[in-house]
């Protein structure tokens, strides 16, 4: 039986794919809650930002209103019923909770960030209203349809279409989009603006990161069980879609960035999406498409450990759930 | 040292400041910092680069320090104080003594020596601590007029402010955050930390408490707070004939309270409050910070620490059975350590008093559980803390608490809100070619000792309790900072024999030092009012607890103890050391007494997150050519660890382990070895990635077996990772990394 294989397979024991459950338990190690996210500091920062930070801002929030709502959908709909292994479904349960933990986050700091109630309504209706907020949910939603009605995968064509669904919302959507908006993000805090939003996004941005690292753990583990799905024709689809959200980040880059804003513009931002888009082309082992370089510096900062000082801000470092019994003699 | 009269030249074009800030540095390369609108922005610019050369601190540093003389125009030091004095910010008598020596004092500026700050040094110098006009909020004064500004605060005569002056500017020594804040200050609130006894166990001694910490937090003091002597949940309350809710709502007030107090707009105020481990509310404590449950009885701002006496330690080693006290019952617990504490808990015991009785293991590992989950719970050892003070040679006299970092050790009582004022000895200024320059040490110890003891008598305090307690015992807490870049540069892997030595000896120099600076004070001013309660006063020192302690000096110790029977000590209490972690990165060296947490690794402030590199490392690598591209990747995907870099010598790894691969049995021993000359107490990080209750409990047990007083936070790494963005993704090769313990042997 393979993992792509149709049916509600309940076995734990013995386990096909340890790895997943691994990353489960990972997961649940690393639990965060909005609570422990002091929002209220950015306050003073919001106003002091010029009209087109604003802008920025404002924009960015509006995105992130809806965004985890998506992702979490094509997970009920998609991911789960597929994916046939009961540790892959322990990790999209868990995922699936986290996705509720950031739709929180979100609501919490529009909630903090947009006093008046009519703007609040204004940030959920961006997804309809604003054209580079609608065109990339607009993405989103039809690679949520394209399984269709599909019950089962059983022809080599219906597991190509899921393979595309999962890798879309891994490379393109958590992986593309939700790696632009955190830029944006960490752009803010390099130049000291904003450090609670930059908080939450820390917690955030490592949960993407393991959503991600799974879906494409999941890709190699289909690649291992049927590699004949994988073959040139995919490659180009992978790559166009890429293509395709690339493009649709760049219309929202120009609609926040307008003409350059200090430090961040559209077109370093484009710099920036065409090198995260090589990088996943890169995971996926798909050659590269645009051989660009990362044009932030800043960004370089998100892969280094932190070293809080403790007194300023809380780490975002330690784990749950810790095992083991009291003892004396052990070695440490 | 160049006379303060020359204007600053004429602002060049940008292009050509960066050519100018990249002269005499071969590695940097000025086509590199891209275009910039102006001066501040070429400095980021240049910042941004320090991932591919450390050298890039530098240059933006310098490009910083000219936008700051820029901001500032033209003005000397005499004039700056004088536009502070005018806007409100600084007190009379340092204006006056400035203005009354302006040319002597103005002389005296070095403003070369802003070239000494990396550029993170000089950001936070600028972002935090230069005066600045209340309402454009444009920097006063350049960054060599802040360190002579807090040299004058506590200065009497030109003479002793070049003193000072000079030490500072070459960062060889820096006093504590709140007195470069406010030396010289309307408002010179110069202490860094208080302690403050349990409130009294009824309601209006808790609101007191709460007002004290707010007026304390308000001058940018940390706050320890015990809170052993209050009732536990359930107790009775006669008045009104109900039952307590415990601990955990006053701490849920005092939580709130501490978030509210903002210190002096620059950082959140920030407490910690200790418990004593048989009090009945201990497991709740356990919980407060804790991100999943009730919220309504967690405090997510206030830090926590047990106040952990011998007894307890023993009954987990023997495996025994620990009772729980309400302090309403059993009120005497409090005020007793050592074997009077011993004798009145087990009678306290028999008696039936306890509320409930547990496995001192289980709370035990509740205990370790907090520490691996939140990072608090700090473990500090009563009995340790008491034994060797100065303070409590008679009865009464009690240590009931440490402080907010673990490293101040000192009497409270409801009356008396011990204070501590710090500052710290960049021990990497005092290195020469092959070793410690001893000298030089001891004259950077014996003038930092007169300077702390000076802001015993020039700080404002915002308690009478506080004022009283600094007046009776005058304690200060001289500490270290660089002791990593000391073993970098003499090549000593921080486990060796040699490093052990050399940082016992560090200790031993400074403790002699400071003694003898504060004998000498004592011979001039008279001893501290209080110096007939205290050990010293009864000829014992104290590194005399320790007999085995086999000091470098012995004979100038015999000397020293017979001088002080004549003369007394000016302090109660003179070594602390203290985490550092602001002002080591205004002299840009490692903290305190650390090791390194990575070769590379981020810093995040409130001024913004700066990445930091271990220059010592890069030297080497540049050395041998093998500071390329594909090595600097590799030690980033490895998390800031050298293991895997396999070109570089077996020596050399050893070298640069991070404190994850270090074993953690020798920053123990380290600190062990150094407690005999640290009458306070020191902040002692432990690390573990990945911590188990079994490693936490055999650790802890380790650390108090070996006479540690006090311990600070557990860091451990989060169980996922975000995903590396600017590293080429190489999923194929296995590199060292803690991540995946099991490929990797490197580490083991």
């Amino acid at each position: 039986m393979t993992l792509l294989d149709p049916g509600m397979d309940l076995t734990l024991r013995p386990m096909r794919y340890p790895d997943f459950y691994d990353r489960f338990r990972a997961a649940i190690r690393n639990t965060w809650t909005v609570e422990e996210v002091d929002l209220h500091s950015d306050l003073a920062d919001l106003a002091r930002l010029t009209p087109e930070e604003l802008h920025l801002v404002n924009r960015l929030v509006a995105f992130f209103a809806t965004g985890d709502t998506i992702v979490a959908n094509n997970l009920v709909l998609n991911l789960y019923a597929h994916l046939n292994a009961p540790e892959a479904r322990l990790y999209l349960s868990r995922q699936l909770f986290e996705e509720a933990v950031h739709v929180q986050f979100y609501l919490t700091l529009l909630d903090t960030y947009l006093p008046d109630h009519d703007e609040r309504v204004r940030a959920f209706a961006a997804v309809e209203n604003i054209p580079s907020i609608r065109d990339k949910a607009e993405f989103c939603f039809r690679w949520i349809d394209s399984l269709g009605e599909l019950r089962q995968l059983r022809t080599r064509a219906d597991r190509r279409a899921f393979l595309l669904n999962l890798i879309c919302f891994a490379a393109c959507i958590e992986g593309l989009f939700f790696y632009g908006a955190f830029a944006y993000v960490y752009w803010l805090r390099s130049r000291g603006l904003l450090s609670g939003l930059a908080s939450g996004t820390n917690w955030v941005f490592r949960d993407e990161s393991m959503h991600m690292e799974f879906a494409f753990s999941v890709v190699d583990t289909v690649r291992a069980e049927e590699p004949e799905l994988f073959d040139e024709e995919l490659a180009g689809q992978v790559t166009a879609m890429l293509e395709e959200a690339v493009a649709a980040e760049l219309a929202f880059a120009h609609d926040l960035c307008g003409d350059g804003l200090p430090g961040m513009s559209a077109e370093d931002m484009h710099t920036y999406l065409r090198y995260v888009a090589d990088q996943r082309l890169a995971r996926l082992g798909m050659p590269p498409r645009y051989g660009a370089e990362n044009p932030f510096a800043f960004m370089e900062l998100q892969d280094v450990q932190e070293l809080s000082n403790f007194f300023e801000r809380r780490v975002s470092a330690y784990q749950v759930a810790v095992e083991g019994t009291v003892s004396l003699d052990e070695a440490f | 040292m160049t006379q303060e009269l020359v204007a600053p030249t004429t602002p060049l074009p940008i292009a050509a400041e960066v050519e100018r800030a990249c002269a005499g540095l071969p590695d940097a390369d000025p086509r590199r910092v891209g275009a910039a609108a102006d001066l501040a922005e070429a400095a980021r610019q240049a910042a941004s680069l320090v991932v591919t050369d450390p050298v890039y601190s530098t240059v933006a540093a310098r490009l910083l320090a000219r936008s700051i003389a820029e901001e500032t125009g033209p003005v000397t030091f005499a004039e700056s104080v004088a536009a502070a004095y005018a806007e409100g910010l600084l007190n009379e008598r340092t204006a006056a003594f400035v203005a009354g020596s302006a040319a002597g004092l103005n002389a005296l500026v070095d403003h070369d020596a802003d070239d000494r700050f990396t550029y993170f040094g000089l950001r936070t110098v600028y972002d935090r601590y230069l005066l600045r006009h209340p309402e454009t909020r444009r920097v006063l004064e350049r960054p060599q007029h802040f360190l002579l500004r807090v040299a004058c605060g506590l200065a009497d005569s030109v003479s002793e402010a070049a003193e000072l002056y000079g030490l500072m500017s070459r960062l060889a020594y820096l006093p504590s955050s709140p007195t470069l804040f406010n030396s010289g200050a309307a408002r010179p609130q110069l202490s860094s930390c208080f302690l403050l006894d349990s409130p009294r166990d009824e309601l209006e001694a808790i609101y007191e408490r709460y007002g004290q910490v707010a007026r304390l937090s308000k001058y940018a003091g940390g706050i320890g707070i015990s809170w052993s002597r209050v009732r536990s949940r359930g107790s009775l309350i006669r008045g009104t004939n109900g039952l307590a809710n415990g601990i955990v709502p006053w701490l849920r007030t005092l939580d709130a309270s501490v978030a509210a107090v903002n210190q002096g707009g620059r950082r959140k105020g920030a407490a910690c409050v200790y418990l004593e481990p048989w009090h009945a509310d201990v497991e709740e404590f356990l919980e407060l910070r804790d991100n999943t449950g009730e919220d309504a009885r967690r405090t997510h701002n206030l830090n926590l620490a047990n106040w952990v006496p011998d007894e307890f330690m023993r009954r987990v080693e023997a495996d025994e059975v620990w009772s729980l006290f309400d302090p309403k019952e059993v009120p005497e617990l409090v005020d007793l350590w050592g074997e009077e504490f011993d004798v009145a808990y087990r009678a306290a015991e028999a008696e039936g008093r306890f509320v409930r009785q547990l496995p001192a293991r289980r709370l035990y590992g509740a205990m370790m559980r907090t520490l691996a989950q939140t990072g608090n719970g700090w473990m500090t050892f009563k009995d340790a803390a008491n034994r060797a003070c100065n303070q409590t040679a008679e009865p009464g006299n009690v240590v009931h608490l440490s402080n907010l970092c673990t490293e101040i050790l000192e009497v409270t009582s409801d009356g008396e809100t011990a204070v501590c004022n710090l500052g710290s000895i960049n021990l990497a200024a005092h290195v020469t070619g092959d070793g410690v320059d001893w000298a030089a040490l001891r004259t950077t110890a014996r003038t930092a000792v007169r300077f702390l003891d000076r802001t015993i008598d020039r700080g404002f305090y915002p308690t009478p309790e506080a004022a009283e307690a600094n007046r009776r015992w005058r304690p200060v807490g001289l500490g270290v900072m660089g002791l990593a870049d000391v073993f970098f540069r003499l090549r000593l892997p921080f486990d060796s024999p040699e490093a052990l030595a050399l940082s016992t000896r560090i200790a031993e120099e400074i403790a002699l030092a400071a003694y003898g600076e504060s004998a000498t004070l004592a011979a001039a001013y008279g001893p501290h009012p209080s110096y007939d309660r205290t050990r010293a006063a009864r000829g014992v020192l104290h590194p005399d607890h320790w007999p085995d302690a086999a000091p470098v000096h012995p004979e100038e110790w015999d000397a020293l103890r017979d001088w002080i029977g004549q003369v007394g000590l000016r302090n109660s209490l003179l070594v602390a050391i203290a985490p550092t972690a602001t002002i080591a990165s205004i002299a840009g060296c490692f903290e305190c007494i650390e090791p390194q947490v990575s070769n590379v690794f981020k810093r995040e402030t409130l001024s913004g997150e700066f990445l930091q590199i271990n220059t010592y490392l890069v030297a080497d690598l540049k050395e041998r050519g093998l500071w390329t591209p594909r090595v600097r990747d590799a030690i980033k995907r490895a998390d800031g660890s050298v293991q895997g870099v396999e070109e570089l010598p077996d020596d050399l790894r050893a070298l640069y382990r991070t404190a994850w691969e270090l074993p953690q049995k020798a920053l123990i021993d380290l600190a062990a070895a150094r407690t005999p000359y640290i009458d306070q107490s020191q902040s002692l990080n432990l690390f573990m990635a990945s911590p188990t209750i079994g490693k936490l409990s055999s650790m802890y047990a380790y650390a108090w077996r070996s006479g540690l007083k006090t311990t600070y936070y557990l860091r451990s790494r989060p169980a996922t990772r975000i995903a590396q963005t600017t590293v080429t993704s190489d999923t194929e090769a296995v590199f060292c990394s803690l991540e995946n313990p099991e490929t990797c042997e490197a580490c083991q």
